[in-house]
């Protein structure tokens, strides 16, 4: 097994219902392999979306510590958390979440454009709408880059998210049950994309999902359960 | 060159308004692209681009009227100012009505402080003045009014203040020629006519001399009088004709219409480019389209042609002409204060009959119906001023009026005399000179300039509290932006954007709407007051009501005075306050974790 390219040490999330606080996530420790495609299985409410986001950076753990790497992510500071996933991380989420007011194109110069001050985007413009336009090529989308979120099909919607999570060439992939808004046949078609970015890009990938089909087209399944870590299957 | 230019802030301002430009543009220059892609789309984006619309206008509005009425009411106060400063001179020493001996020698010792560019004693005294009409009005009763009469020396006098643009005489024979020293060549060959003396400037020395035509035969020589225009008239209300350009006004309030009609055109196509199949939307297109049509035609058709106008103006109607008696009594006092007395202790009223050889017309009330002008000597002998050489009685003056070369260090001047006469006191230590006061013609005239002022920024006050309301209004927005894309939050966070970075996105949609509104009420403003004149007629004219009427002003016109601070104040202060409420919304969206949007559908 090659170098880990992520860690998780003992992480725990806890949550505030008001007075009352409710573990959503016990000790979970695990290690993902740079190139690895891992799937986290659970069901809903099981901690899986949680742990994604603590995995990906976007939420901080209540103990425990995320290694991303070989740094220790949470005991930087947030400005190189945010750099992280602006640089080294995409993300891929059910209900796709493209900004509705910019066009295909535009969601996915996304990170591009956080990076960029205004003072240089007019030289830096034109490359990376280059790479957006080969990346939304890659994935079908094409034709449809000036088109808004709310003229595409879900399928369209996804892969464009899918875009915005590729264009800057990052190193791990999280996707928070990329399939579970679309109907089979299109889901199927977005895992063809995972797999093939996994496969022959050698994308490092976690997935989230409840669907032990989908599941199964990863190189390792991790169970959840009650915010529980059970089984390993290879 | 204009007032504010001269300004010793202006240079420093111009180079912290400088620094605020480029922090600003460096600022926007180094921050990421995303802000400025997204905020102008929040802002512009398709329908929801009437949000900042309707959210500036309130600015708009504030800052229109701020700047309009603040131009207006600062308008009557520089020309209150004006006015005021005009009648009287830089700097006053006043030794009341008591006077202060000496006045000459203190005259030149002013002189002679730097800065100071000249000194002139005048006699003050109260007097009763009887107006005996004649010509066409020799049946009206005699009129008898209490008047201040101004000893002067002509020519040193016409150096204070704007005495000589007040006289009838410099205003007839000047008008027209514009340079100021081609105004006095002919006001001097004016006077060489009446005189047949050299015309020098010490020809202004005559201006209280009676002409000879004017002089009766058989009767006591009459010393000279300039009487203000109230002074010896009635007011009446005449009808004067005034050239104006007709229609610019109609025409102006087409080409607003016409701009507005396009802004709402702009928006509503926007808004149908999204929503092909709604009927409505290209109804609401159309008849924007061409309400905006109909009013750029009728901006363009609108006859526009120059005229007059008749418009009724209260004036002073002389009720004497030049040559005419006026008879000035007073009653004498002494240096000690003392009025002398008839036997049965009835005061002694000094009585003289004088020639009125000119008329003064400042539009300052308070001067126009009280001052009369006379010679220094003539009102010294009839105020008991004059001393006698042969007991040893000096002549006094009641004041020293002083001209100086920078009136913004009149504070300067002011200490330098009031340490002169202490000095020039300590030098007479026998002769018990009196105390005096040197005050700045403002000081002099506080009151009636701190009322017009106290207006005015009572006014603007007022006017300054929409901003409260304004403020609340963007902070409200920006919040319920900042909730509304709570989920656009979440998305820019978990690709990578700082929670400063969002939350100044919102920043930036505030200090946006701020600038809209500021520049739309700026742009009305100007073009407001550029054709207020125009836009008064109009308003006159076409819904019969009299904004601004001539009989209680004194003014041809609506002042106005537009101050360049008071415009850059005004829109700092609303881009500021527009800035700082929608960190309301900037907050929010910089606190809020991005797993809180982005959990759940």
């Amino acid at each position: 097994m090659s170098e880990p390219i992520l860690q998780a040490r003992g992480l725990a999330k806890d949550y505030w219902m008001g007075a009352a606080r409710l573990r959503v996530l016990h000790d979970v420790s695990l290690s993902v392999a740079r190139g690895e495609f891992l799937c986290i299985l659970g069901p809903s409410g099981s901690g899986k979306s949680t742990l994604l986001h603590l995995l990906g950076l976007l939420d901080r753990p209540t103990e425990g510590r995320v290694i991303f790497e070989g740094e220790d992510a949470f005991s930087r500071a947030k400005r190189w958390r945010d750099r992280m996933r602006n640089e080294a991380i995409g993300f891929v989420f059910q209900f796709y979440y493209l900004m509705p007011d910019l066009s295909v194109l535009e969601n996915t110069l996304l990170p591009a454009m956080i990076r960029t001050p205004l003072a240089v985007w007019p030289f830096a413009r034109w490359g990376e709408r280059a790479r957006a336009m080969e990346v939304l090529k890659d994935v079908g989308l094409g034709e449809r880059v000036q088109h808004l979120p709310r003229e595409l099909s879900g399928g369209e919607r996804q892969r464009a998210a899918i875009a915005r999570a590729l264009v800057h060439r990052p190193r791990v992939l999280f996707a928070d049950e990329p399939t579970g808004n679309l109907d089979s046949a299109t889901g199927a078609e977005i895992m063809r994309v995972l797999e093939r970015l996994n496969r022959k890009e050698g994308l490092t990938v976690v997935m989230v999902t409840h669907d032990a089909s989908i599941a199964e087209r990863a190189d390792r399944v991790l169970h959840l359960a009650d915010g529980k870590l059970l089984t390993e299957r290879k | 060159m204009a007032e504010w230019l001269q300004s010793p802030w202006f240079w420093p301002a111009v180079a912290a308004g400088g620094a605020a430009v480029i922090a600003l543009a460096a600022l926007l220059l180094f921050s990421p692209v995303y802000k400025h892609i997204v905020c102008l789309k929040y802002l512009f984006g398709g329908w929801k681009a009437v949000v900042p619309i309707v959210s500036a206008l309130p600015a708009a509005l504030g800052v229109f009227l701020l700047i309009l009425v603040f131009a207006i009411m600062d308008g009557f106060v520089s020309e209150t100012r004006e006015m005021t400063r005009g009648t009287l001179a830089d700097i006053i020493v006043d030794a009341h009505l008591g006077g202060m001996p000496y006045y000459d020698e203190f005259a030149d010792r002013i002189e002679r402080i730097e800065g100071v560019e000249a000194a002139t004693p005048v006699i003050q005294s109260y007097v009763v003045v009887r107006v005996k009409p004649s010509g066409e009005y020799r049946y009206v009763k005699p009129i008898v009014r209490p008047c201040l009469l101004l000893g002067i020396r002509p020519a040193e006098k016409a150096k204070m203040g704007r005495f000589l643009n007040y006289l009838e005489s410099w205003r007839t024979v000047t008008g027209g020629v514009k340079e100021e020293d081609a105004k006095m060549e002919r006001f001097l060959e004016h006077l060489r006519r009446l005189y047949a003396v050299a015309a020098t400037p010490e020809a202004l020395e005559r201006l209280l001399d009676v002409p000879p035509e004017y002089r009766k035969a058989g009767q006591p020589p009459r010393p000279g009088v300039i009487a203000g225009t109230a002074v010896i008239g009635v007011p009446v209300t005449d009808y004067v004709s005034e050239d104006v350009t007709i229609g610019a006004g109609r025409r102006v309030l087409a080409w607003f219409l016409a701009a507005v009609a396009t802004v709402v055109f702009l928006f509503i196509w926007r808004a149908a480019v999204h929503r092909p199949g709604r009927v409505g939307w290209r109804v609401a297109m159309g008849l924007a389209g061409l309400s905006a049509v109909g009013f750029y035609v009728a901006a363009l058709a609108a006859p526009v042609h120059p005229g007059q106008v008749i418009r009724p103006e209260v004036v002073d109607y002389p009720l004497l002409g030049r040559g005419d008696d006026l008879v000035v009594s007073t009653i004498p006092v002494r240096p000690s204060g003392a009025i002398d007395t008839e036997p049965g202790g009835i005061p002694k009223v000094s009585s003289r009959v004088f020639a009125l050889v000119d008329v003064f017309r400042s539009k300052y009330w308070e001067a126009d119906s009280s001052h009369l002008y006379v010679d220094l000597a003539v009102a010294q002998q009839m105020a008991g001023m004059e001393g006698d050489p042969a007991q040893g009685v000096p002549a006094r003056a009641s004041q020293i009026q002083v001209k100086i070369s920078d009136p913004a260090a009149a504070g300067t001047a002011v200490d330098r005399i009031q340490k002169a006469w202490e000095a020039f006191q300590a030098e007479r230590p026998d002769e018990d000179l009196p105390q005096v006061t040197v005050n700045t013609w403002e000081t002099q005239q506080r009151m009636i300039l701190t009322v017009v002022e106290v207006e005015r920024n009572i006014t603007t006050l007022m006017l300054g509290l929409m901003f409260v309301g304004f403020a609340v209004l963007i902070a409200l927005i920006s919040y319920v932006m900042a909730y509304i894309k709570s989920r656009d939050v979440g998305i820019l966070k978990a690709v990578g954007a700082s929670d400063a970075g969002v939350g100044s996105l919102f920043l930036g949609y505030g200090f946006i709407i701020g600038l809209l509104g500021t520049a739309i009420g700026m742009i009305g403003a100007l073009l407001m007051l550029h054709y207020l004149d125009p836009i008064e007629i109009w308003v006159n004219q076409t819904l019969n009501v009299d904004i601004f009427p001539r009989e209680m002003y004194y003014f041809d016109r609506i002042p106005r005075h537009l101050s360049p601070w008071w415009c850059v104040g005004v829109s700092g202060a609303v881009l500021g306050l527009a800035t700082l409420a929608s960190m309301v919304g900037g907050l929010l969206a910089a606190i809020r974790q991005p797993v809180e949007t982005l959990r759940y559908e």
